[in-house]
């Protein structure tokens, strides 16, 4: 390909339609392209795949919106929330005798002549509503030097500066640490409640006097977009994955009047993207996508392996602070620890290997004040999306916790459990109360239940219901065993001092998310001599009780594994093994 | 000519409905929904030119038209082309037709291909005339059979006597005979269906020359079905079918066809103005000469004749969503008799044309968008019932007519698939894992399981005397042995599968009661959870919960499989063709080895007796299990479950093998395997009557043999075998034995040996322990006294030692023998030292 006679970052579509034209004039059949790629995401693949031309393009954020330009390059950042099914256009046309496309845009250049229709063929596009990920944290949200340079100069000078600024950035996120705890957590309740819950997928409030925006027509604070998806097999997006799309970001103030009008949305009004007018909700053409994992959101991220010793400082400092969260309680600090670590690694029927559930127990009204706000604060420090749901009989009854499916709208309406993987919840459930739960309620304790239990979330569409596999870590708060919420295990807590935690340095904070975020990753097998042990191990402790169920024992291979992992171990050990075990005892004492 | 009235009655089920919904318009008018379809074009490159031949013959819905078409010669009449629907106006060109001539000379092309349209309708009419049924007749001795009606005359008939209107034609019918015009179907569905239409109308006519109606075709049953979410756009005014499942039907939106105008001024109604491109043209001046009035014509609204439209939203079901997607949905366009067809909630089978239409930029504009609506035209819809197994299935004899209504039909791919599955050697091993898989172990207790999903052959003997083809199984367990975990499996896998709790049903709750109607005072029969089991499995937990009463009223379900009702002025006798799974805790909630099996179960004996299988499921330790339960756990964590869980058949195989072995497979005793029945049975029988048998043994009764056919029969079908062979039977006799875990029980007392199921000592082992308890009674009766010195172990083993010097004897064997002989109340025994009593 000719290097690009177009700016790709400021007119994109000129580039599609030039690398277009040159694959006609080059013997392409338009009529047999039937929707496939000619060169174009190629050219743009290659352009972008230099780390400091994906920096440039900007990123869409609702404090960014207004300055892009529309039909300009953009980056997104968000989870697929809804699929909106498949669109069909116009792919190509002959407009005279030349051929024109429709790809990557709303509306052609061009009028397509109706009248001669075989000159005509028609493509598909999927269309994708995505959301910012829910629960992410600020740390984890783009800082405004990551946002990309928006002032159209593309000045390489001015890239240099933006790199150092980004290291200086880094620190950012924990200066509000500590002060921005407690409204963080305010802010995070609110969020729970279904009204506000819904909201960034709906009603995106209307701001006056957003004229700045360069969009014609698009208002700010648009925080979702429809993404419109060429050429990916279906079986790449998944509905609540995390995804970074690259393509073109075009608005239309034509399409605005598109009223629902025709026959067939007549019946009901059902097509989604009338609720979603393209003033309110930007429309992105993508060019590139790319599946987001935790490891993307840290901030800036050492390129050094997870060696053992390196591995093994950083989770004695981590344990060091877990437990002074906890209130110095070593053997609940290792079982935090082992929990943020874990993830469903398979399922097998019904069953989630890996998930490792904690239940505190022991908390009275008090405490449970004081170490679930620190525990939810640090939690917060240290994996990018944080929920926390405050248990009681009220929200149970009123809060929506389901996806639940419009078929007024034919939208999916977003629940609280409709999470991204490795996302972190904590189910606050000393705040319970005596009450009565009406069928909400008890269909709301089902579904965190069955959340718990297998890590599955049924999506309610009216006519049945659909299990969503999904991966979150859970952690409840009780003062004694949860009985709504059966967790892998129940850690009774014996805080021995009530320490507020110190401040945590900065530095430290970066290397443990990025501990946690890339140990969680790591591959893990098992050599058959220690499986023999760890079989034999799992044979004698069944024979000494007999009433040790599979889960039980599933669960403690879970932490062996988790221990070893916690070490950086690829491989299980049989001195890790070991701790398991030990700690697993410990646990067992403090039940008695 | 059985499977002759298979496409009818599936069809007569959704269409039959709307005889008494139809629309309020007189039926001498016809399907519009036909000549819409043909009407609307789409700039996707379908004929067009061309199209506008079938204008004139099914477009304008003149009265003159049925004739036209009837007659199929409406040359040269030049009809104006009824544009598409009121809002389906596309600025296209769908030209006023030049009036469809079948004597053109020369051939005529549709447009863009190379399909003669004078083939077609020459093709179409053999289909018609000739096709018949591969049962009747075959191959060349059509000609032979001329004399006789053809499969589709006869339905013609049918329909001009029952003055139907549309006639459904199989497509696969259409493919066996001529497999050319069937893809010539699917590929042009407008042109062809047109064509179909006409020479429909011809043959009609030709039958019965008045026929005032206008009879459509309806095909159904593609070869291929495409999943929703495959449509792409070359499928775009093709035929497709789908299965989905209604989420949406908007109310019934009239259509207006033809309008009439009156003139206020002078009274005079004009000519029905048919809709043009979904417009009506008022005449602006009165038409008369005498008035010609301007601006003075107004509609009559009740002398318009509308039709009917409903626009249902399709989604795709559960089982076709891949993991993390969420479900398609598709627009499904049904006019007149379809309307109201299915109801949000149905799974429906939808046969149409897929239609897409480009959406206007403003409801005045002329401009198009870039973009498409898609909608599927109607042809067909049927109901299907997807995810449980078949509900409807012809295990029963007295099989009534028209009850296939919700007949689930395998397409060939699938039959073939499963006839793959059914020929390897070890399915009914792999079934036995595919069930319930994440119950580990007992693996027995699913063969008994799978063999009443398959159930055995219903009989009813010309006498009147039927006998069930239902397995009854109970299961009798130490809780924590997934008892009820199993019944929720079978409850979410079997066709109208009932779920209850033994303690909170009452006696009428599983039968059936009679309500008093609050409203109208009539009394009215309400069925029980057994009654809406019928053909089904009812699931009973808790079953040692349940009251007596209850019970007893299970008696005659279990055996006659009916419910009679006699209360209340209403004498009835229900079908409650139901196979029950229940399971319940031993009496003292823990299995108690000193007692016998019937006294742990607690249950009257003459209930016992109606389960076929009745399982024991004891909580072992065992080592040997433990570790490969270890060996499990260990390995789910580290891939190995890839190798091992590869040949677990998912749950709708599973469902759709089951349903076809039951529908289509009804094996029949060979006559080996019916002499090793009898020498069996009589094998038990003599058991019973062991000397010195308590009378606590469950004897083998004239039931059993006949569990034993269910059973054999079930095998046969797990293996798609016509033929209950030899090892069926052996089979079914080692479940029998099996479940009452009867390799274990000392026959002589009825109780089980637990050492024997812990420890899994062989038969042999037990002969020999007999032995030595017989050898150690008559030692003690010989040198003990009642009430005299009492002995050592140790000496006990010296003398047994000294009397058969051959045999080894172990300490531990001896305490055992004579912990036996003082449960009997022989002796007493005090540490090591034993005394006579």
């Amino acid at each position: 390909m000719v290097g690009p006679q177009y700016d790709l970052l400021a007119n994109p579509l000129g580039a599609v339609r030039s690398t277009f034209d040159t694959a006609i004039s080059s013997g392409s059949d338009p009529t047999s392209l039937n929707g496939h790629d000619w060169g174009a995401v190629d050219l743009f693949r290659h352009f972008l795949s230099d780390q400091s031309q994906l920096s440039q393009v900007p990123l869409l954020t609702p404090s960014t919106i207004r300055y892009v330009k529309p039909n300009t390059l953009v980056r997104y950042r968000g989870m697929i929330q809804d699929m909106l099914g498949n669109e069909f256009y116009v792919g190509v046309y002959k407009d005279g005798s030349v051929w024109r496309t429709n790809k990557f845009t709303d509306i052609s250049q061009y009028p397509i002549p109706m009248d001669s229709s075989a000159e005509t063929r028609i493509w598909e596009r999927r269309l994708l509503y995505c959301v910012p990920v829910p629960g992410l944290n600020p740390w984890a949200a783009p800082s405004a030097e990551e946002v990309g340079n928006l002032s159209m100069d593309w000045a390489s000078e001015q890239r240099e500066k933006r790199r150092r600024g980004d290291d200086e950035s880094s620190d950012m996120p924990v200066d509000g640490d500590e002060g921005e705890g407690s409204p963080n957590t305010k802010r995070m309740r609110e969020g729970e409640c279904p009204t506000l819950a819904s909201q960034p997928q709906g009603a995106v409030p209307e701001i006056a006097g957003s004229s700045t925006s360069l969009m014609p027509g698009l208002n700010g604070n648009s925080s979702s977009c429809i993404v419109k998806i060429y050429d990916a097999p279906e079986s790449e997006l998944k509905l609540n994955d995390i995804f970074e799309f690259v393509g073109i970001l075009t608005s239309d103030p034509e399409l605005q009047e598109d009223n629902a009008d025709s026959d067939l949305s007549n019946g009901f009004g059902e097509d989604p993207l009338h609720h979603f007018p393209p003033n309110k909700v930007p429309r992105l053409h993508c060019l590139m996508h790319r599946k987001l994992s935790v490891l993307d959101f840290l901030k800036n991220k050492p390129v050094i392996e997870p060696k053992p010793d390196l591995v093994k400082g950083i989770r004695e400092a981590l344990l060091r602070h877990l437990s002074a969260v906890l209130g110095n309680d070593d053997v609940a600090a290792h079982f935090m620890l082992l929990h943020l670590l874990s993830k469903v690694q398979a399922r097998v029927d019904a069953l989630a290997v890996g998930k490792f559930s904690v239940n505190f127990t022991c908390f009275s009204k008090e405490t449970a004040s004081v170490f679930g706000k620190q525990l939810n604060i640090a939690v917060k420090n240290l994996v990018p999306f944080t929920h926390c749901i405050p248990l009681t009989v009220e929200y149970l009854n009123t809060a929506s916790l389901a996806p639940k499916k419009n078929y007024d709208t034919n939208r999916l309406e977003t629940g609280v459990l409709q999470l991204a993987e490795d996302s972190h919840l904590i189910v606050d459930e000393t705040q319970l109360d005596v009450g009565t739960l009406n069928s909400v309620g008890v269909e709301n304790a089902r579904l965190l239940k069955n959340l718990m239990e297998l890590q599955k979330v049924e999506y309610d569409f009216k006519y049945y219901k659909m299990e969503m596999a999904t991966d979150v870590q859970l952690l409840v708060l009780s003062e004694g065993k949860s009985n709504i919420l059966p967790a892998d295990v129940i850690v009774p807590i014996r805080p021995s001092a009530t320490n507020s935690s110190e401040a945590v340095a900065a530095e430290n904070l970066e290397a443990w998310r990025w501990y946690l975020a890339s140990v969680r990753q790591l591959p893990h097998s098992f050599e058959s001599e220690t499986q023999k042990m760890v079989e034999s191990d799992l044979v004698a402790a069944i024979q000494a009780d007999r009433s040790l169920n599979t889960q039980d024992l599933s669960r403690l291979v879970t932490m062996g594994r988790l221990m070893c992992l916690s070490f950086g171990e690829t491989t299980m050990s049989l001195e890790h093994w070991q701790m398991a075990k030990e700690l697993e005892r410990l646990r067992r004492e403090r039940l008695k | 000519m059985a499977s002759d009235s298979t496409p009818m009655d599936t069809n007569n089920g959704p269409s039959s409905p709307d005889n008494s919904l139809s629309s309020p318009i007189p039926n001498t008018y016809s399907s519009p929904g036909r000549r819409r379809r043909r009407q609307s074009t789409t700039p996707s490159g379908t004929p067009q030119p061309n199209r506008s031949r079938f204008a004139a013959s099914d477009a304008t819905p003149t009265p003159s038209r049925h004739r036209a078409r009837g007659g199929g010669i409406p040359s040269g009449r030049r009809v104006p082309a009824t544009p598409t629907s009121t809002s389906e106006d596309i600025p296209m060109s769908s030209e006023g037709g030049d009036g469809y001539d079948m004597d053109d000379a020369g051939p005529t092309y549709v447009w863009g291909t190379n399909i003669s349209v004078e083939d077609v309708n020459d093709a179409i009419q053999r289909f018609l005339k000739h096709f018949r049924e591969r049962t009747s007749s075959q191959g060349d001795t059509d000609d032979l059979d001329l004399d006789v009606d053809g499969k589709y005359e006869k339905l013609i008939k049918q329909v001009i006597e029952l003055e139907g209107e549309s006639i459904d034609v199989d497509a696969r019918d259409v493919f066996d005979h001529d497999p050319d015009l069937y893809n010539k179907m699917v590929r042009y569905p407008l042109e062809v269906l047109a064509i179909f239409d006409m020479v429909l109308m011809n043959m009609v006519t030709r039958m019965k020359p008045m026929f005032e109606k206008h009879v459509q075709t309806r095909i159904f049953n593609l070869k291929s079905s495409t999943s929703m979410r495959n449509l792409n756009p070359s499928d775009i005014e093709r035929m497709v079918s789908m299965k989905g499942m209604i989420i949406r039907s908007s109310s019934i939106i009239p259509e207006i066809r033809e309008a009439i105008f009156r003139c206020l001024v002078c009274g005079f109604c004009s000519d029905p103005v048919p809709v043009e491109r979904g417009r009506i043209a008022e005449p602006t001046v009165c038409l008369r000469e005498e008035c010609q009035s301007r601006n003075s014509m107004t509609l009559v609204h009740n002398r318009c004749k509308f039709t009917d439209k409903q626009i249902v939203r399709l989604q795709e079901t559960p089982d076709e969503i891949p993991e993390g997607g969420t479900p398609h949905t598709v627009s499904l366009l049904l006019h007149d008799k379809l309307v109201d067809t299915g109801k949000p909630g149905d799974r429906v089978e939808v046969t149409g044309i897929y239609r897409a239409m480009s959406v206007r930029v403003g409801p005045t504009q002329r401009t198009v968008k870039s973009l498409f609506k898609t909608y599927i035209d109607c042809l067909h819809i049927k109901k299907t019932s997807k995810s449980r197994m078949l509900v409807e299935d012809d295990m029963e004899v007295d099989n009534g007519q028209g009850r296939n209504a919700e007949e689930v039909i395998f397409d060939e791919e699938k039959v073939a698939q499963l006839k793959e599955l059914s020929k390897q050697p070890d399915i009914y091993e792999r079934l036995t894992k595919s069930l319930a898989p994440n119950i580990w172990e007992l693996d027995d207790v699913k063969k008994g399981l799978l063999c009443q999903l398959f159930g055995g052959n219903a009989l009813k003997l010309a006498s009147g005397a039927s006998f069930r083809g239902d397995i009854n199984i109970l299961l009798v367990g130490d809780p924590g042995t997934s008892k009820s975990q199993l019944l929720q499996y079978i409850h979410k896998l079997s066709p109208r599968g009932i779920y209850t709790s033994g303690r909170g049903s009452s006696a009428v709750g599983l039968t059936a009661y009679v309500a008093k109607d609050p409203e109208t005072g009539e009394t009215v029969l309400e069925s029980g959870a057994l009654v809406l089991s019928d053909r089904g499995i009812c699931c009973i937990d808790e079953f040692d919960k349940m009251s007596d009463n209850a019970r007893s009223m299970l008696h005659e379900v279990m055996e006659q499989q009916t419910v009679s009702i006699a209360k209340a002025g209403i004498i009835a006798s229900l079908n409650a063709r139901t196979s029950v799974l229940a399971c319940a805790n031993p009496s003292g909630s823990r299995y108690n080895p000193r007692l016998s099996v019937i006294d742990n179960i607690h249950l009257p004996p003459t209930l016992l007796s109606r389960f076929d299988l009745i399982y024991l499921m004891l909580d072992k330790a065992d080592e040997q299990t433990d570790r490969r339960l270890a060996k499990h756990i260990v390995s789910l964590h580290f891939k190995d479950y890839e190798n091992m869980e590869h040949d677990v058949l998912d749950l709708s195989t599973l469902t759709d093998y089951v349903s076809y072995a039951r529908k289509h497979i009804h094996p029949q005793l060979s006559d080996e395997a019916a002499d090793e029945l009898i020498t069996g049975y009589v094998k038990i029988r003599g058991r019973g009557k062991f000397t010195g048998s308590s009378k606590k043994v469950i004897t083998a009764t004239p039931r059993q043999i006949e569990s034993l056919l269910r059973l054999s029969e079930a095998l046969a079908r797990i293996r798609f075998s016509e033929w209950v062979e030899k090892h069926d039977v052996v089979e079914a006799f080692r479940l029998l034995e099996v479940a009452m875990q009867q390799s274990a029980m000392d026959i002589r007392t009825g109780t089980i040996d637990m050492d024997l199921i812990t420890t899994g000592v062989s038969s042999s082992e037990r002969m020999r322990r007999e032995s030595l308890i017989q050898d150690t009674r008559n030692l003690i009766m010989e040198k003990m006294q009642i009430g005299g010195r009492s002995m050592r172990l140790l000496e006990i083993l010296e003398e047994l030692k000294n009397q058969s010097p051959g045999s080894e004897i172990h300490l531990n064997d001896l305490r055992s023998a004579v912990a036996t002989l003082a449960s009997e109340g022989f002796l007493s025994m005090q540490g090591d030292s034993v005394k006579r009593t």
